[in-house]
């Protein structure tokens, strides 16, 4: 699968595709959330994954420009430091799909990731 | 004083000058060597980070896929701990690798942060931490402290208690944080007897600590009677978040604190926890309190105001100031389905002030 | 002896004296800044700002941005605030009576609405035409005030009246944060238990030359153009030792007009910004110490030496002469409204210390320093070379190298902004050169804005129409 992440925090990044690399994945590497909207356009992902609190756009910009741009498909998850009800609730009304915390488990990303690859469904 | 003795004093403070002129001088290529060996002393740590960077990316890497390894896997993990464990003589390599740790360990749970607690143990850097808890210096002692409960290590938690009333702000935080982290909300009976104050800053720590724990039965109400005003406080934060309505009289009693600041934390509680006989307290406890506790309360009225307290609303509205106003107008519209008519026919033989509150609040109805 | 020699020995000594004070306050300086940046900076080493950027708990908190005729940049900028780190967040942009199309292009941008909002108006200030907020949702923290043109200061007022928040931060909306600039601002009123927290001012960087995208700083350069150049000197040590040991002392006056958080109560108790002066920034902060002062209430005010604001630096001498002119005229205004408190020992540290180091150092010293060597040109075209005086001054120059050295090592150890070896080799040169070129200009401004004030040429019609691109201090 073609996976788009947006992450500023180097360590995390580097976490995150150690992790989707390793199954398999063809990850686009984006430092904020103007860089990962441009983006978008030019690689056509099969999924986003985003970070919430980075430079230019926050995360819930990206999860409205991807659902604005692919209303019916590419799903987005987002992996934020941030669990408050307000900003969970508030992601998946702007759309997001899934939502997980940091600290994160890279092993339940994984399944996670695993159950938007339709051609693995297939 | 005569011309020569002039003369005199002029030729010793010429003489002195100069020697201080030279001086400033030698002083100023003092501090431009020490500023030049500092940077190329800096760039050299960069090159070798390079290295050392090679072996923590390894390390994270390893600790991510620590279950899906095998026997060829194991081998080059057992080499990288050979070769990180060789280097953690200097203090630099250990100060960078238990960053990074660290960074990596805060980002993740499950089985990959446990063997990062692993990796952090085999290297023995808990050995350096551990010295580091004797240090005279407080933010060595607490840089330790927080390293330690970051990496998980509960083993060493008796010797973390210790500090948990220590004199040094950050020591004690970091070992309050440590307490929390291990137990729980069993860890908070360092709030039992903590002398000094607990900040905001801290109480906010230690909340989002707790918010990562299934709640627990155990009762704050205890710490609402602490001589600590800020134990108070934070305890009275506790039962807001965790929604512990039996507690509602204990609450209710701690608007007779004599800290103002326990008392406005009380009134911000009630806004979670309330009865029936909420609005009853707040209009009991309302003419005691200064201007920024009564606007509290006024807030706190929208949501537990009914329509017997429309009497002591539409009182609020005379008052001088325009937020207490406003909050009272909304509490007023809010208590009854006809509160909003009965504002409307206020308004009309009123002050100028409550029709324009009343467009806000309407706007806001749609909004 | 004669009268002349008379007032030679005067002189002399009087520079002398002068010297061996300013020798002395730039010891205490250093060593007070030493000691407040390490304790600052070993607290820093574990501090996780993450906390508070998601914690529900963090108190609110909003962002005063007064526009006057912004319109280019103003969308970019918007956003830049929109993307800061901090959850419990509000920005207010306040347009200034903006005769630019400022307006109409934030309405189009963010889609806005004219909302029905009741302007609780504690303070006085010109009238509010609206208030705007977004119909989308992701920009519900932003507030769009339109009101009538009435200069900084009041547009900052209208805005602490519309804001909802325990604390604000008030910022020129063309500078440029960091993502965890509020974090680092909100977390001294948080921690201090035993004294209200009253205000925190922040650091202000120089911003020529940086590479700067979308409201966002890329890459730190150092500014090419020598005038900019010695401004990052000045503002270093201006910044990084003398705000950071009069922290220590708890006797800091002024909170830069470009970056600086406060407690909205306070500000509202005392009556809030001063529209009538040009220096509104520091009488604030006067005022509030002032108010603390008077109830007998234990406070603090807080400084964060990290970089977190950039901004750009006047790069002509004009538009800096008037810069400096101003700055001298808002001290000269605070000084006189405030001066109840010279050398009052009821005032504490403030009546005793910080009021007189601001009336003899930032007020006088330009004065003395400008007839001080008129003085001696005039002796020595006159009579004879004094070749003492010289030296003195040479001396003087020397300390003034060396403390500017020192700052730069401080920056270096503690910052460290400029990673090339070219660049502080650059700044080292800046020092040598500013008490050549920069520095008496700098004195000539001061003595100018003297005379301005008491010529009564207060040009604040002049300051509104400039906007605010030129009003920050450093």
């Amino acid at each position: 699968m073609k996976i788009l992440v947006a992450e500023d925090d180097q360590l995390m990044m580097k976490m995150l595709e150690f992790r989707l690399r390793k199954d398999g994945h063809e990850i686009i590497v984006t430092h904020d959330g103007r860089e990962a909207v441009a983006k978008l356009e030019e690689f056509q992902p099969d999924l986003v994954i985003t970070d919430i609190m980075m430079p230019y756009l926050s995360g819930l910009e990206v999860v409205s420009a991807v659902k604005k741009k692919y209303p019916a498909g590419t799903p987005v998850i987002i992996l934020s430091g941030m669990g408050q009800e307000n900003v969970v609730l508030e992601a998946f009304q702007l759309g997001a799909d899934d939502y997980m915390t940091k600290p994160f488990s890279p092993n339940e990303l994984s399944v996670r990731v695993r159950r938007f690859d339709v051609s693995a469904v297939k | 004083m005569t011309g020569r003795s002039v003369t005199y004093l002029l030729s010793i403070s010429w003489q002195i000058q100069n020697i201080a002129v030279a001086a400033v001088v030698v002083l100023m290529v003092c501090l431009l060597t020490f500023m030049l060996m500092y940077m190329l002393g800096q760039s050299l740590q960069e090159r070798k980070k390079h290295k050392w960077r090679m072996i923590s990316d390894m390390l994270i890497n390893k600790a991510i896929f620590y279950e899906e390894r095998d026997e060829i896997e194991d081998q080059i993990l057992e080499s990288v701990l050979e070769a990180a464990k060789k280097l953690t003589g200097n203090k630099h390599f250990r100060k960078f690798i238990t960053g990074e740790l660290i960074s990596a360990k805060k980002n993740i749970s499950g089985a990959s942060s446990d063997s990062l607690k692993q990796f952090y143990l085999q290297l023995g850097l808990e050995q350096y931490a551990l010295r580091n808890l004797d240090s005279r210096q407080w933010y060595v002692k607490a840089q330790a402290i927080q390293e330690l409960t970051i990496m998980d290590t509960d083993e060493f938690i008796d010797q973390l208690q210790a500090f948990t009333d220590d004199k040094n702000e950050y020591v004690r935080m970091e070992a309050q944080a440590a307490m929390v982290q291990f137990k729980g909300f069993e860890g908070l009976d360092f709030l039992d007897a903590i002398t000094y104050p607990l900040s905001n800053w801290q109480q906010i720590k230690l909340l989002q600590l707790l918010s990562a724990r299934p709640p627990s039965n155990i009762g704050m109400d205890k710490w609402f009677s602490s001589q600590n005003p800020t134990v108070v406080i934070f305890a009275l934060k506790l039962a807001r978040n965790y929604h512990r309505f039996e507690l509602h009289d204990a609450i209710a009693s701690c608007l007779d604190h004599d800290d103002a600041d326990v008392r406005l934390e009380a009134i911000r509680c009630l806004n979670e926890i309330y009865t029936d006989e909420t609005s009853d307290h707040l209009i009991a406890h309302f003419l005691r309190e200064g201007l920024r506790n009564q606007v509290a309360m006024a807030k706190v009225m929208q949501t537990v105001g009914t329509k017997r307290d429309e009497l002591f609303l539409f009182d609020l509205l005379t008052y001088d100031s325009d937020e207490l106003k406003l909050h009272a107008a909304r509490a007023l519209v809010n208590a009854s389905k006809d509160g909003l008519i009965s504002l409307e026919k206020f308004s009309k033989q009123s002050e100028e002030a409550i029709a324009r509150i009343l467009m806000h609040i309407k706007a806001e109805k749609v909004a | 002896m004669s009268w002349q020699t008379f007032i030679l020995h005067l002189f002399t000594y009087g520079i002398l004296l002068y010297s061996i004070i300013l020798l002395a306050c730039y010891l205490l300086i250093g060593t007070f800044s030493i000691m407040e940046t390490r304790s600052y900076l070993h607290k820093n080493s574990f501090t996780d700002y993450r906390v508070l950027a998601s914690s529900t708990e963090a108190p609110s908190m909003s962002i005063l941005a007064p526009a006057y005729n912004e319109g280019p940049t103003i969308i970019e900028n918007v956003r830049s605030l929109l993307s800061l780190h901090y959850h419990n967040l509000e920005v207010i942009i306040i347009n200034d009576g903006s005769k630019d199309d400022s307006l109409e292009r934030l309405i189009e941008a963010y889609s806005l609405y004219k909302a029905d909002f009741f302007v609780n108006q504690r303070l006085k200030t010109k009238p509010v035409r609206g208030v705007y907020r977004s119909s989308n949702p992701v920009y519900r923290k932003l507030i769009v005030v339109d009101k009538e043109n009435g200069g900084k200061a009041d547009a900052l007022n209208v805005g602490v009246n519309i804001a909802r928040s325990d604390y604000f931060v008030c910022i020129d909306v063309d500078c440029v944060l960091e993502q965890d600039a509020l974090l680092k601002l909100a977390k001294p009123f948080l921690e201090s238990t035993r004294q209200r927290v009253i205000a925190a001012g922040g650091v202000v960087r120089i911003a020529n030359s940086c590479e700067i995208e979308g409201g966002r700083l890329v890459k730190v350069n150092l500014p090419k153009q020598l005038l900019p150049r010695i401004q990052t000197l000045e503002y270093i040590r201006a910044f990084l030792l003398s705000r950071m040991a009069w922290t220590k002392l708890n006797g800091l006056l002024l909170i830069s007009g470009a970056f600086g958080a406060f407690d909205r109560e306070i500000v509202i108790d005392c009556g809030g910004y001063n529209p009538k002066t040009v220096g509104e920034d520091m009488e604030l902060v006067v005022r509030m110490r002032r108010h603390m002062e008077e109830l007998g209430e234990p406070y603090k005010v807080a400084f964060i030496p990290d970089p977190l604001c950039w901004t750009e630096a006047p790069s002509t001498y004009r538009i800096l002469g008037r810069q400096r002119n101003r700055w001298t005229r808002g001290t000269i205004e605070t000084l006189r409204s405030h001066k109840k408190m010279f050398f009052n020992p009821s005032y504490g540290i403030l009546g005793m210390l910080s009021y007189p180091y601001w009336f003899f150092f930032e007020f006088l010293a330009p004065i003395i320093e400008f007839f001080g060597i008129l003085g001696l040109i005039y002796y020595c075209f006159e009579y004879a070379v004094n070749w003492q005086a010289v030296s003195i001054m040479i001396g003087v120059i020397c300390l003034g190298i060396l403390y500017s050295i020192f700052a730069i090592l401080m920056e270096v150890l503690t910052y460290h902004q400029y990673k090339q070896k070219k660049e502080i080799l650059h700044l080292v040169l800046a020092a040598i050169l500013e008490p050549f070129v920069f520095h008496p200009f700098v004195v000539w401004s001061a003595v100018a804005g003297n005379f301005d004030l008491m010529r009564k040429n207060n040009s604040w019609g002049e300051m509104t129409r400039q906007g605010f691109t030129a009003n920050k201090k450093n």
